[in-house]
């Protein structure tokens, strides 16, 4: 039973790479490490009862919790780039 | 069954590894050294290594990510390509990896019993670990008390990676203390992010916590606990703005940190002397060497977990203040 769901995530993650790879948006690209990394927290847990140490789920704990990180700091590098570009128009406008 | 695993996930490595030095947008690049980080913690997971998978993770997943951003965020976001060194680099690159094939034949089947790893001094590890320690995770039993040196030397490198980071990132700058300027508001006026966040971010300080006591029980220690620590502060920077950041812990604090737990996990090597051990025999420290030794473990991973949260900490404010100049 872990393993078909195992075996699921890897496939799903496998799609994911391609998307990442294949873009064709930035965005795209965006998402796919989201997704990428929300499979990887399922992985491990999965795989954690499938060798029988469930003890090894902190791991996937540690990636729920901190990949919610990444993500905010690509939002915050957009939205400092864009505001930074929308100044310099205006500079340039000026001059 | 494991090896199926494995190598499905080092070919899905080996495509992300490709087509981070082919692409030539780095913002590109860094969204697949994100997912290179997450294949490389579950490859490390899958051969039972779960306490560098932990930190692969901790470190991996949230920081690395959020200094590569910070670093783009000062260069150009395309790569200049310099076709001239291109056909050198290939075949610097393919004699490498020839030599690394032909080193592999040489080297004993995964999980071999009779591979020299298992022979040296790791059977001795594992039989007195319960005896001499009487900790359940061998791995904090070697890193800590066993190979204390090796863990010193490491904390030792942070501080000066730190301090190397933070010298070249002031270099063309006034010096000094920088201002902080108020027109940084983070993702204030974002609603869910900030809610989220705002709720994320005690659970992974408590976390973080978990991790640094728990290490001598399960994965974990200081290094690990340093990083989930250090990670949950930049949530809160990257939400509030740098300045709210920066006032939550200044930077004064955040140096004295990095200093002080290295500071720390040598003055237990110093007093173990002055009790009448060598340098960083824990032994000492109790009246019964087997809890000595586990206090001495306490003390010298809270000394690690302050260097690398404050390490990091500082690391991610010096490249937000060169940002903002």
């Amino acid at each position: 039973m872990f393993l078909i769901v195992a075996i699921a995530i890897l496939v799903t993650m496998a799609l994911a790479i391609v998307r990442a790879l294949l873009g064709p948006s930035v965005y795209d690209r965006v998402l796919a490490v989201n997704v990428f990394g929300t499979k990887t927290a399922l992985l491990l847990a999965v795989v954690a009862f499938l060798f029988g140490r469930p003890d090894f789920l902190d791991l996937a704990l540690t990636y729920a919790l901190i990949n919610f990180v990444g993500v905010l700091a690509v939002l915050n590098f957009f939205q400092k780039r864009s505001s930074a570009a929308a100044k310099e128009k205006a500079t340039q406008n000026h001059g | 069954m494991i090896t199926v695993f494995a190598v499905f996930l080092l070919t899905l490595l080996v495509i992300t590894a490709v087509a981070i030095v082919r692409t030539e947008n780095l913002f590109i690049a860094v969204m697949l050294a994100a997912i290179f980080s997450l294949l490389m913690a579950a490859n490390f997971f899958i051969l039972d290594a779960a306490d560098v998978a932990l930190t692969e993770a901790a470190v991996g997943a949230g920081v690395t990510t959020v200094i590569f951003l910070s670093a783009l965020a000062l260069t150009a976001s395309q790569e200049r390509a310099k076709p001239s060194a291109r056909m050198l680099s290939v075949g610097v690159v393919s004699v490498t990896v020839v030599v690394l094939l032909y080193a592999t034949f040489d080297k004993p089947r995964l999980g071999d019993p009779n591979a020299p790893v298992q022979q040296h001094v790791a059977p001795w590890y594992l039989e007195q670990t319960p005896e001499l320690i009487d900790i359940p995770n061998v791995v904090t039993a070697v890193l800590a008390s066993f190979r204390g040196y090796d863990t010193l030397g490491e904390v030792f490198v942070v501080l000066a990676a730190c301090i190397g980071v933070l010298f070249v990132l002031s270099a063309g700058t006034s010096g000094g203390p920088q201002p902080v300027r108020p027109e940084t508001p983070g993702l204030r006026h974002h609603l869910i992010p900030k809610v989220v966040g705002r709720l994320l971010v005690p659970f992974i300080i408590l976390f973080g916590l978990y991790v640094q006591f728990h290490g001598e029980y399960g994965p974990g220690g200081g290094f690990q606990a340093g990083a989930i620590i250090a990670t949950a502060f930049i949530l809160h920077a990257l939400l509030e703005g740098e300045s709210a950041g920066l006032r939550a812990i200044p930077r004064s604090a955040l140096l004295t940190m990095a200093a002080g737990g290295a500071i720390i996990y040598a003055g237990v090597g110093i007093l173990t002397m002055l009790l009448g051990g060598s340098f960083l025999d824990y032994s000492v420290l109790h009246s019964n060497s087997v809890k000595g030794q586990q206090y001495g473990i306490i003390a010298i991973e809270a000394g690690v977990g302050i260097t690398v949260c404050g390490a990091l900490l500082a690391i991610f404010h010096a490249f937000a203040a060169r940002e903002q100049s």
